[in-house]
Parts: structure tokens; C-alpha cells; sequence
């Protein structure tokens, strides 16, 4: 589980489910995750064959490395159920629960996926999840809902109905969000586990959607949501590791093959002891760089 | 199993396809509209009657409007298709999903 | 790139102008009140900026009022093609699996291209169907006879079946080797379709080489021939009747082998004469167009409206030299009923 609760997860394309070209052609982006929806992209009558179509999807086209998630139908909803056996059947690798408000809700969920899990004979736990909080109540319950399963990988905001909760809506400074994102940010820190911000949709304010990512860059977020596989790469370059950052990183982990190689217990590099976080980071910064192709097999910095 | 009404799943947009189902009475009768059905009309046709033969249809009117879909669009259109056809929207046949 | 259905509610005046000049401004141009109190459903495409691209409206089984923004060119399929599916999808919802649409000549292909069948074309409008029971589904029910024959076809409202109509029937039969009558499907008359076409039945049972069919959607109905039913310009009439004769001629002929089609002379309808007029100039080159003049009896033109007169006035006795013994039978026992539906509305001019 190591390896899921660290793997990059900076853009999570979301990708309407009832629709044969975009769920087609989703895996050609690049997106760290892939959010295939059966929720409010799919019309009521629809759920059905949306479900179907994300099925034979998910087991017919390789999405490579992309992390494969689905947004089911919320608990308040008739579609939930089927959708939970579909897509555990399906082998999706994360299931994303809408409107969380509380850990007793990603409880239910989970025992659901789990008799999935055991009536298709898949191992249990294989099956990840994920919060969005759309809510007050949801962001109060952060630490709660984000360490409620062992099986939660993170979670993330949806701010269209949660500024319509709060009697307010989203403004382009952001100022509205500034207490959920941090609420939701710690929780998910605390939890270890990822944390992801909401969706920008105003497809034509280039610079708005720098700054935000510049934002929720900054406070720490894992990633963001998006609509619009256009702004993978413009979230890509502000994940981006700086050069300075990507020869750090590098000392570390020369410093960590030396004491290996001297036997020594201590890792130590310009006289400080280099301890877990700061080995977390190193790998994290590398890992970014390799995605941004700035290191070469060889781990060279590549000049751009 | 007897079609018990007249369904219809999948859309007319790039890379989808229209499948409407009604009761036959002589075993699969198709109808299909497709820019490439003189190269795929046969396989779209085997996918669609797979399908139906595994919920046990045997007589069916098939009207297809094909849109350029993948096989594996065919074959979720088809199963959404049967399960309203047969109204069992509620209750996947989970055996057919493979 | 996130176009939207959503719904149209034309019972907001400031939306139903915005949707008119939206249409006007792509040659959609008729919004009589009688047209467009038909519509059931109406719903849009929207772009990202909130606007208006495409639309389309569902009126009972016909799919109206379809337009698309074509600005951006390569827009205009993708546009087309997400209206209709919804269209469909909507109508599917409404448990309605067959459905019509009249455009222009220039849409035909679009909808061609979609699954729709042109059933007939003239330089005015196109008429396609789509769906199941369609015209093959149709035909496929009606039985037939050996070719070499002579076949006559008559097609009749028949509300209610008079000696007027049986005269003519009667004068089919005699001149042919098998007659079809066709009934009106539609239920827009004092006698509902069900009693058309069973006092036609039995107004015929005498005749045995007389088949009575329900007309179905092809013939004189909403569909192919609205203005039969609702008043209209001459114009549109005229538009209509050919669209109509033409269904008849390019679907209905060669299957069913009909070699002629017999018509009531109308000296009283205005719309009947256009339609007579428009069948004798669309097929009167491929089968025989007979034109019967009236039964007179005591000098006068024997017609249903003055038996609808006759009902509405409660007087049977006034009609029954213009009626068999059948109609009259029927009339007679349900006597009260057919009046309730005179008082409830029903009008019993026109058609």
C-alpha cells in the first residue's frame, strides 16, 4: 500500500462516464489519475448504461500508468449499490464516494466494496478509496472521514457544492475556499494520506487557473481535480521541481547509497543527519522530476 | 427470454452507438446504419447478438445506428440495451459482465 | 468544450422569444399558436458562455422545431447529432419508440445519417421516420393480394361510415378484384377511430372482396397531413397534401399492388379538394385515379357533417336516409354518449 499512498497523484482528469470518445481517449493525456464519473456528469437515465460502458472500458483499454478511479452515485441515491459491485468487479483501483460528511458514511462503503470484493472473488482490500467533502459538515469531519479506512488513498474538496452549503459561491481569489482547503490539507497530512483540490471550470481564464494551482501548490496539495485535459500540463509545470530542488534531492539520495555502501547506520550529508521526512521529500522531488522528464534514466538534470 | 418491451441505450455521437431492441418473432432481425458497415457491419452484429444470446434472447428486431463505436462500446450499449428491453434495469446479470 | 442539454420551458415568455429568434434567424418561421401548443417538450444545447447552439422540440411522436448554430462549422454534426439523442433518449423515456420528422430537403441527409428513413420527399419538406413499428412493420400487417389484380384502395375518415361512403366502396368493389379501405388513424373526430373502423367493418361485411385497414401514421394522419385537422393557409395545405400523396405513392402502391385509388368528389370541403386535386397530380400516372361523384339522395349530397348535424340535434331520424342500418344501429345506442362529447367540446365541423 506503500506505493499507492505515495505515488503522484498531481491531475485527476475527470472524465464523463456516458461518453464513448472522451472515455476512449482518456488514458492519451498523461493524467496522474483518471476520474471516470457515474454521478453529475451522467443524466438519471442514464446511470445504467454509463455504469456498463465504464465497465468494459476499464477491462478492455490500457490506461497505463494512470490511476484508474470511478466517482459512483452518492449513499442518498437508488445507483450506489450497482455501481459499487461494477466497478469492485471491474478491478478500478480507487472508488470515489461523493458528499462524505462522515466517517460512518466511508464505513458503509467500505463494507459494501468489501462483500463486492468477496462475491467476485477478489481479494479483499484490493479495492481503494476516497472522500470528496462537498459540505461544512464534511470539512469539520476531515480527520475523521480521512482516516476512517485503511483502505483511504485521500481526500478532496468539490467547492461547487460546498460554497453553495456555506451561502456562498466561488470567487476568483479563492479567499471563500481558504478554510477548507487548509481543513481538508491537515486532515489528509495528518491521515497520511493524499490530498487533492477542487476543479477550476472557467476554461478561458488561463491565469486564473495559474494561480490557483500556484496556490493550492504552495499550501501543499497533492494535486487537483480537473475538467479539461488542456490543463494537465499547465498543472504539471507548476509541480515542477526547480533545479536547485532536483540537486538536493539527488545529495540525499547519494548520501543515503554512501552510507549503505560504509555500512553505517547514520545517514548524514553537509554535517546534517538526513532523517525520514526529509528522505520522503527527496524521493517525492524525484519523482516529480522524472514525470516532468528533467531527469534522464540516469538520473542526470536535463537543461530545458 | 422474451423481449417484454422496446428499449433503446447509446447515442448518436462520435464514437458511440444507437441500439434500439424490440420483439421479434424471427430471430434477429438487424437494421444498421454505419459509414463502415461494409468492413464492420458483420462484427458489430456478432458482438450485439453475443450479447443478447447471453441473456438467453432468441428473437429480437436490432435497429443499430453505428457512430464509429469500439467493440467494447457495442458490447456495454448492447447490455444496457437488454437489460431495459427485458426490465431489469435494477438488477445486473453480473454473469454477463466479464 | 462542456456543451449542456438542458431543458427550455417555452412557458417563460422571455425564453420562448429568445428560442423563436434563435429559429427565425435559421428559417423556422411558423409559430402558430396551433403548432406550437403541440409541443410537449422543448430542450436546448448551450455552450460553455450560456448560449443558445442547437434545439429540437418533441410534439407527440414528431420531432419539431429542430435547429443548430453552424458558426463554427465542424460544431454542426457533433451539435445535430447530441440534440436528436437526447431527443430520442427523451421520447424513449415517454415510452415512444417511433417517431417522425419533417425538415427541410437539406436536413434530409443529416437525419439520414442518423438512422431516419425518408418516407417521402418533395422540394417543400421531407418526411422521415425512425423506430419501431415503422412502414415496413406496417405494411408487413395488412393482407395482400395476387399480383395481376385489380386493386383499389380508397382511404376514408368515415366518421361516421355513411351510404355515401358505402357507395362508393360498393362502385370499387364492383369495378375492381379487391378493394382496401383504409381508416384515418387518427383520433381528432366525433367517432373514435376503434367505431370508424368498426362500422366500416360491418357497414362492408357484405362485400367480400373489400379488406378494411387501419390507415396507421401514413395515411391522413397528424403526422403526414395535420392541416386535414386544423385549419391552415393554402399554403401549408398545399405542402401537405403532396407530402401525404406521396407517402401513398412511393410507399403504399407497389407492395400492396394497387392499381387505382378511388376519391369522393367534394364539392363542400375546400381541403378535400386540394387533396384530390394533389393525389390525381401525384399518382395519376402510376394507377387510375377514379373521382365518384356524391350520392345524392332526394337531391341533396349525402355527408357525415349533416349526421353530426342530425346527433348534435338529438334527431337520428334526420339522418337515416344518409345512413346504413349499421350506422344507425349504433348512433341509435349510443346516442347520449356521442352528444356528451359534442357538449365536452368535440366539434363536429371540419373533418
Amino acid at each position: 500500500m506503500k506505493d499507492q499512498k505515495e505515488r503522484l497523484r498531481r491531475t485527476m482528469m475527470f472524465v464523463p462516464g456516458n461518453n464513448p470518445a472522451m472515455v476512449k481517449d482518456a488514458g492519451i493525456f498523461g493524467a496522474d489519475s483518471i476520474m471516470f464519473d457515474l454521478e453529475d456528469a451522467v443524466s438519471i437515465t442514464e446511470k445504467d448504461a454509463a455504469r456498463y460502458l465504464v465497465y468494459e472500458a476499464l477491462r478492455t483499454i490500457d490506461y497505463g500508468d494512470s490511476e484508474l478511479v470511478v466517482r459512483i452515485n452518492g449513499l442518498d441515491t437508488p445507483y450506489y449499490k450497482n455501481d459499487i459491485k461494477a466497478m469492485v468487479k471491474a478491478g478500478v483501483d480507487v472508488i470515489r464516494l461523493p458528499k462524505v460528511e462522515s466517517a460512518d458514511m466511508m464505513k458503509k462503503l467500505e463494507k459494501l466494496v468489501a462483500e463486492a470484493e468477496k462475491e467476485f472473488g477478489i481479494e479483499v482490500g484490493t479495492t481503494n478509496l476516497m472522500a470528496a467533502i462537498e459540505s461544512a459538515k464534511g470539512v469539520i469531519n476531515a480527520y475523521e472521514i480521512a482516516t476512517s479506512s485503511d483502505r483511504m488513498i485521500g481526500i478532496a474538496l468539490s467547492a461547487e457544492d460546498y460554497t453553495t452549503d456555506m451561502k456562498t459561491h466561488r470567487y476568483p481569489d479563492g479567499q471563500e475556499l481558504l478554510y477548507a482547503r487548509n481543513v481538508i490539507l491537515h486532515a489528509a497530512r495528518a491521515a497520511g494520506i493524499a490530498a487533492f483540490d477542487t476543479v477550476f471550470t472557467n476554461m478561458d481564464d488561463e491565469e486564473g487557473f495559474y494561480r490557483e494551482t500556484e496556490l493550492i501548490h504552495q499550501l501543499g496539495f497533492d494535486g487537483k481535480s480537473l475538467v479539461n485535459p488542456r490543463q494537465i500540463e499547465m498543472v504539471n509545470k507548476v509541480y515542477e521541481p526547480t533545479k536547485k530542488e532536483i540537486l538536493n534531492a539527488q545529495g540525499v539520495i547519494a548520501a543515503i547509497a554512501e552510507a549503505k555502501r560504509k555500512g553505517s547506520g547514520v545517514i548524514s550529508m553537509n554535517g546534517q543527519m538526513v532523517d525520514r521526512p526529509v528522505l520522503l521529500r527527496a524521493e517525492r522531488v524525484m519523482s516529480l522530476a522524472a514525470a516532468a522528464n528533467l531527469v534522464d534514466e540516469e538520473e542526470n538534470y536535463i537543461e530545458k | 427470454m422474451e423481449i417484454k418491451k422496446t428499449a433503446i441505450a447509446g447515442t448518436l455521437e462520435s464514437s458511440d452507438v444507437q441500439i434500439m431492441l424490440s420483439t421479434g418473432s424471427n430471430g434477429f432481425e438487424f437494421d444498421l446504419e454505419s459509414d463502415v458497415a461494409k468492413q464492420f457491419g458483420d462484427q458489430i452484429k456478432e458482438t450485439i447478438t453475443k450479447v443478447l444470446e447471453m441473456y438467453n434472447v432468441k428473437n429480437a428486431k436490432i435497429k443499430v445506428v453505428d457512430k464509429g463505436a469500439l467493440d467494447l462500446v457495442i458490447k456495454a450499449r448492447a447490455i444496457a440495451a437488454v437489460q431495459r428491453a427485458l426490465d431489469i434495469v435494477d438488477a445486473p446479470k453480473w454473469e454477463v459482465l466479464k | 468544450m462542456a456543451e449542456r442539454i438542458q431543458d427550455i420551458y417555452l412557458s417563460n415568455k422571455s425564453t420562448k422569444k429568445e428560442w423563436m429568434a434563435f429559429l427565425k434567424k435559421r428559417g423556422i418561421k411558423n409559430f402558430a399558436e396551433s403548432e406550437t401548443k403541440l409541443i410537449e417538450q422543448t430542450i436546448g444545447l448551450f455552450d460553455d458562455q450560456d448560449r443558445l447552439v442547437a434545439t429540437g422540440s418533441i410534439a407527440n411522436n414528431v420531432i419539431k422545431y429542430v435547429a443548430v448554430c453552424d458558426i463554427v462549422a465542424q460544431n454542426k454534426g457533433a451539435r445535430f447529432n447530441k440534440i436528436i439523442s437526447e431527443i430520442e433518449s427523451r421520447l424513449a423515456q415517454l415510452n415512444k419508440f417511433h417517431y417522425f420528422v419533417f425538415t427541410k430537403p437539406k436536413y434530409q441527409t443529416s437525419f439520414e445519417y442518423i438512422g431516419f428513413k425518408t418516407l417521402a420527399a418533395t422540394e417543400f419538406g421531407v418526411i422521415l421516420e425512425k423506430g419501431t413499428p415503422n412502414i415496413d412493420d406496417y405494411l408487413a400487417g395488412i393482407p395482400r393480394f395476387d399480383a395481376g389484380n385489380k386493386i383499389a384502395s380508397i382511404v376514408m375518415n368515415a366518421n361516421p361510415f355513411t351510404n355515401g361512403h358505402r357507395y362508393l366502396v360498393e362502385k370499387a368493389a364492383k369495378e375492381n378484384d379487391y378493394v382496401y379501405v383504409f381508416v384515418v388513424k387518427q383520433d381528432a373526430s366525433l367517432f373514435k377511430t376503434a367505431e370508424r373502423l368498426e362500422l366500416v367493418k360491418e357497414g362492408t361485411a357484405d362485400l367480400e372482396n373489400v379488406a378494411v385497414i387501419n390507415g396507421g401514421d401514413y395515411m391522413v394522419s397528424f403526422v403526414s397531413f395535420p392541416a386535414y385537422f386544423i385549419k391552415n393557409t393554402d399554403k401549408i395545405i398545399k405542402y401537405q397534401t403532396l407530402l401525404d400523396a406521396r407517402i401513398f405513392r412511393t410507399q403504399i402502391i407497389k407492395p400492396l399492388g394497387i392499381t387505382s385509388r378511388y376519391l369522393g368528389n367534394e364539392p363542400l370541403s375546400h381541403t378535400t379538394n386540394l387533396y384530390n386535386e394533389a393525389l390525381q397530380k401525384e399518382m395519376g400516372a402510376e394507377i387510375d385515379v377514379v373521382i365518384v361523384d356524391r350520392l345524392e339522395v332526394d337531391k341533396e349530397v349525402v355527408s357525415a357533417t349533416k349526421v353530426r348535424e342530425a346527433i348534435a340535434e338529438g334527431d337520428v331520424n334526420k339522418c337515416l336516409k344518409y345512413i346504413p342500418s349499421t350506422t344507425a344501429a349504433y348512433i341509435t345506442a349510443n346516442l347520449d354518449r356521442l352528444q356528451l362529447r359534442i357538449k365536452k367540446g368535440q366539434r363536429i365541423d371540419g373533418n
